[in-house]
């Protein structure tokens, strides 16, 4: 019965990232691809990036550092710079995934994403926390990234920006869905505000994706003093 | 298959993965002091808006232009997610929105 129960809320997690985001991860993927052979990785190189970096967005940043000739050490470095913000995200999953085995655990942190992450928690908002439902998603939008890299690798430059269809503004368009109905308290509404202003000052000022890092650290503290213990009256 | 840029990708990836599993495998069993409880309840709030505000307000560092329809397709989607709660719904009239005017105007 925990068996079916697993399957079918992985399932859950399968499609709600299908109805979202998944075409739109497929498009990025496909740019992906075509931009990594135009930068001339083979194709066996870019299914070999994949699998073993498994990151998007510091995919996309790689790729002009490989065109560069940039020294490994440098692709390494600023990956791990890129991924900084993930320590925050698995943070706050953490205590959701208190009853996985270790092993269990070691698998999931491999699919920790922006959007596995916030679909997930949108999910836990309303419904017992399962690490399946993160499971299906990540594995969802995995999936969706492979097929289109692959697609993309092989139809090299024929793939139509995503812009054109709007394709771009399902990443926002779904964090803000996911945020809005949940900014319910005055507290949370001071935390968002706060992250609002730091990540923009420091996008525009910094850029890259420090700003997430910057802003989830810093706004953060303010729950400390505004909000309401956890247990306690919300 | 240059092996050299194999080995970078496999680097590249234990960089990723150190970002990711240290936290989880820390913080899953253990029961957090009440700040920093309050701290952890803000940060899903924080990292959200963090991802999703420059998307919309900035492109490629820079403001977006005022005939992109980026800004009022966000304010539909907030407002019809706090409405209705259906996140496919909000999404796609915010996608619909966006994909017409930019249609529209090329």
């Amino acid at each position: 019965m925990a068996r079916a129960g697993w399957r079918g809320e992985a399932w859950t997690g399968v499609r709600d990232a299908a109805s979202t985001v998944v075409p739109s991860v497929v498009a990025y993927g496909a740019v992906w691809g075509g931009l990594a052979r135009q930068t001339g990785l083979s194709l066996g190189e870019v299914v070999a990036m994949c699998l073993l970096v498994s990151a998007g967005t510091a995919q996309f940043v790689a790729l002009p550092m490989l065109a560069a000739g940039a020294p490994a050490w440098l692709l390494v470095v600023t990956t791990y710079i890129v991924n900084l913000r993930h320590y925050l995200m698995a943070a706050s999953l953490a205590p959701h995934f208190a009853t996985l085995s270790r092993w269990r655990l070691a698998l999931l942190a491999h699919g920790l994403s922006d959007e596995a992450y916030a679909l997930s928690l949108a999910r836990f908002a309303r419904h017992p926390a399962r690490p399946a439902y993160f499971a299906g998603c990540a594995g969802a939008l995995y999936l969706a990234f492979y097929a289109g890299a692959a697609a993309g690798a092989v139809l090299g430059s024929r793939i139509p920006d995503p812009r054109r269809f709007g394709l771009d503004f399902v990443f926002p368009a779904v964090f803000i869905a996911i945020l809005a109905p949940s900014l319910r308290a005055r507290w949370q509404w001071g935390v968002a505000a706060a992250a609002a202003v730091i990540a923009l000052a420091v996008a525009w000022r910094i850029g890259g994706t420090w700003h997430i890092a910057v802003a989830g650290l810093a706004a953060s503290a303010l729950g400390v003093w505004l909000a309401p213990s956890p247990g306690g009256r919300a | 298959m240059r092996s050299g840029l194999v080995l970078t990708f496999a680097a590249m990836g234990v960089a990723t993965y150190l970002t990711r599993a240290p936290l989880l495998f820390a913080l899953a069993r253990r029961r957090l002091p009440p700040w920093l409880a309050r701290y952890f309840a803000a940060l899903p709030i924080a990292l959200i808006t963090a991802l999703a505000l420059p998307l919309v307000i900035l492109a490629d560092g820079r403001p977006v232009p005022p005939w992109d329809p980026q800004i009022p397709a966000a304010v539909l989607v907030a407002l019809l997610a706090r409405r209705t709660g259906n996140l496919l719904l909000s999404v796609a009239a915010g996608v619909v929105l966006v994909a017409g005017v930019r249609a529209f105007l090329s």
